[in-house]
């Protein structure tokens, strides 16, 4: 009986040292591997958003992407937009956005991406999971047929889940951070 | 501080273009983006001097963290520019406390002591109408989450704030042998809710918290969006400062000072009641 109370007790503090533990428990190099990782996956959305929203990509290979763009992201993600003009936010699930700037009515779009982003820390989330915001900017320009042109900026603060996960490789079990995409706040800007 | 500014925006204009995480390929100008403090994480970070002058994140290993001078710079452009309220005098005042060689202030984001004014718009009987929600951080056992702790709703108000004193109050009262009546005297009260307050504790003070989850509950109160967010800072003693968003052109732009002042106890807590609409 004695045994029992003293492994309960062993149990009881390790976990309650590992949980205050990790509370902070991202160095500023692990910090610097996972804003890559989420890097990597903003680049994938960046890169996807500007397929999905060329004119010269046939349906079939957009509808591809869309589905693609849609692994980045946690199940139920939405977009919130607000315009100049509307501070009230408009919300759209990923697909339905995305869906939306394929079926846009320009004649050419470009969309390009700005080089200043802003990577926020990493904060532990009662679920155990850490969660960031990563702030893009992108640039778009469309160009109806008569040649009007429709342009914004608009900034991008998108949610990033991380989370550590084990995989079994080879009869070891190994850890790594995996990243997804949350929700996303489009604001369109002044600049 | 157009000195800090200038450089600010030259370092911007070169070494961030090359910077090795970007994503972009934009080839205009992008200092104004640069110098957008882009979320109140980095507005953190600049106050507290925890981010260099190339927006690189600083440890506290690193050479500049907290440095003296940076801040200095940084502070110097985390207010609202184009506000005239905010005087020179009130922002160098300002300044001097949290940059105190002896005892310098930071900001920290877990510190409490500062919460969010969220408008939003819910749609109440057929109407969309504005509501205020107050939010903190609230800490956990693992990790945080912001929670409500305060709502304001006019609807409530004009119901609940003040009852109707106007004539017969010292009538209205259940008398002291009610009881013996099987307090069979209730009716009066319910007969005229208008003034149902004068029947409760002196202490009664309604809860609107309680009061909005009721309503959310039973699918009066739904919810559309949210409009407006700000933030108030009471965390460093003796002051006050708030925070909003200004999407703007030029460099003076993003989550800045909108408003400070100098507070003893006795006008903080007239400034939250008067955050609080009470």
């Amino acid at each position: 009986m004695k045994k029992i109370k003293f492994l309960l007790i062993a149990i009881i503090s390790l976990t309650i040292s590992y949980q205050s533990f990790a509370q902070n428990d991202i160095s500023p190099s692990r910090k610097k591997a996972i804003d890559s990782l989420a890097m990597e996956k903003i680049r994938d959305l960046s890169k996807y958003i500007s397929i999905i929203g060329s004119k010269e990509t046939p349906f079939s290979e957009a509808k591809r992407v869309i589905d693609r763009t849609l692994e980045l992201f946690v199940e139920d993600a939405q977009m919130g937009v607000s315009s100049l003009h509307r501070d009230e936010v408009k919300y759209y699930p990923i697909r339905e956005y995305l869906e939306r700037l394929m079926l846009l009515n320009y004649d050419q779009v470009t969309i390009k991406w700005y080089n200043i982003q802003y990577i926020s820390d990493l904060e532990l989330q009662p679920d155990g999971r850490y969660v960031g915001v990563i702030t893009i900017y992108q640039r778009f320009e469309g160009t109806t047929d008569d040649g009007m042109i429709y342009m914004d900026t608009t900034k991008k603060d998108i949610t990033i889940y991380v989370e550590r996960k084990q995989t079994q490789i080879g009869g070891k079990l190994i850890g790594f951070w995996d990243v997804l995409l949350g929700d996303v706040r489009v604001v369109e800007t002044m600049k | 501080m157009r000195y800090f500014l200038i450089c600010f925006l030259l370092v911007s204009s070169t070494s961030l273009f090359t910077y090795a995480q970007s994503i972009g390929e934009f080839m205009g100008d992008e200092r104004a983006l640069y110098a957008e403090t882009k979320q109140i994480n980095q507005f953190i970070r600049r106050f507290n001097g925890e981010e260099d002058i190339k927006g690189e994140r600083l440890y506290i290993k690193d050479k500049d963290y907290h440095n003296r001078k940076l801040r200095k710079k940084y502070l110097d452009i985390l207010f609202n520019l184009k506000n005239n309220l905010l005087t020179d005098e009130l922002k160098e005042t300002f300044i001097d406390k949290v940059l105190d060689k002896k005892n310098p202030i930071y900001i920290n984001f877990h510190g409490g002591d500062w919460f969010a004014e969220v408008r939003t718009i819910f749609k109440y009987h057929g109407k969309e109408q504005t509501v205020i929600l107050f939010l903190e951080l609230q800490e956990e056992r693992v990790g945080s989450k912001w929670v409500i702790t305060n709502v304001y709703f006019k609807p409530f108000i004009d119901v609940l704030d003040s009852p109707d004193t106007s004539e017969y109050n010292d009538k209205k009262f259940l008398h002291p042998l009610s009881h013996e009546l099987g307090f069979m005297n209730l009716f009066r009260i319910f007969n005229d809710p208008d003034s149902i307050e004068l029947y409760t504790v002196n202490e009664f003070k309604p809860d609107y918290l309680s009061i909005f989850l009721f309503e959310i509950k039973n699918n009066r109160l739904i919810f559309k969006t949210v409009a407006k967010v700000k933030f108030h800072f009471f965390q460093i003693n003796g002051w006050y400062f708030e925070l909003n968003y200004f999407n703007r052109t030029g460099y003076n732009t993003g989550w800045l000072i909108s408003n400070l002042m100098q507070i003893n106890k006795t006008n903080k807590e007239i400034l939250m009641k008067y955050i609080y609409h009470e």
